[in-house]
């Protein structure tokens, strides 16, 4: 196995697709909700209606493993710098205040870049889906992260 | 007041303006998220790693009050179905920001189509991407 940041063949690199997370659930407990509300500026609100963030919240909450685990399962580490790359949530029914979601998701891609000045770089993307009580999907985030590959 | 059902492509959105990002609130998030990255919190590691001498905010947050501008404008930030966005630069501690957007489509089911951004003192961008609104 490949250590965490050796940089990793094409085919460890690829063979990340399809892997799936260990998922986990995610509750918007009122005083996490008030709190986050309060770090970001939105409105506290009183009808029940999650800011759209907490799709984002809920589902890296919920996955199953940290980012740290996630580096690590990319063959990476926080050392090596990794970087957000693009971040896209649908919200397809407001999460609710007070309510617990399953979340579930997997690698959607890996791919090796080349940049001039950036060099060797590996994008990984993921795609996860907040479902509530009900079984219905609120949300679907996919998100990238961009991992420079120093040592090739 | 929220926007006509049916804003005009071209329209600029009403910009937030966030004064002065606050470092105190970076730590709460952190502790929130369990986020365990100092550059967060600790001025010293934000120093070796010679990112400047300011905590740097999470990227998450960035993303959250463009969210906010979008809702003050359409009246809920449930109408929001979906943004994507992409992160270009970190932002500090007392960063002033600006967020806001222009309408570039509006389909005939109500759907308002956007391009958005955050901007550091109004100008130099870290964040940028579109969003998707239902205003009716």
């Amino acid at each position: 196995m490949t250590s965490a940041t050796q940089t990793p063949t094409i085919e460890e690199l690829e063979s990340l697709v399809g892997r799936q997370f260990p998922g986990g659930t995610y509750a918007l407990e009122p005083w996490r909700v008030w709190l986050t509300n309060d770090v970001i500026g939105a409105p506290q609100r009183t009808d029940g209606i999650a800011h759209p963030m907490f799709c984002y919240y809920a589902a890296m909450a919920g996955l199953g493993i940290s980012i740290n685990e996630m580096f690590t399962l990319c063959y990476a580490s926080a050392d090596d710098g990794p970087m957000f790359g693009e971040c896209d949530i649908q919200q397809l029914r407001p999460l609710e205040v007070g309510s617990t979601y399953t979340v579930r998701g997997e690698i959607t891609s890996a791919v090796r870049k080349q940049g001039a000045r950036t060099g060797t770089f590996d994008i990984v993307a993921f795609q996860l889906e907040v479902v509530a009580a009900d079984g219905e999907v609120s949300s679907v985030v996919s998100n990238s992260f961009i991992f420079p590959r120093r040592s090739s | 007041m929220s926007p006509s059902p049916r804003p005009a492509v071209g329209v600029e959105l009403p910009r937030l303006i966030i004064e002065s990002i606050d470092a105190e609130k970076m730590k709460t998030m952190a502790a929130l998220l369990a986020d365990s990255n100092p550059i967060h919190w600790d001025v010293d590691t934000v120093k070796e790693l010679g990112m400047g001498d300011q905590p740097v905010n999470q990227g998450p947050n960035n993303l959250g009050y463009v969210m906010n501008m979008l809702g003050d404008w359409a009246g809920g930030a449930e109408r929001i179905q979906q943004i994507r966005v992409r992160f270009l630069d970190n932002v500090f501690a007392g960063d002033r920001l600006e967020a806001g957007g222009t309408v570039t489509a509006v389909g005939d089911d109500g759907a308002v189509e956007c391009d958005i951004w955050l901007a550091r003192d109004g100008t130099h961008p870290v964040l940028a991407g579109t969003a998707t609104l239902l205003l009716s």
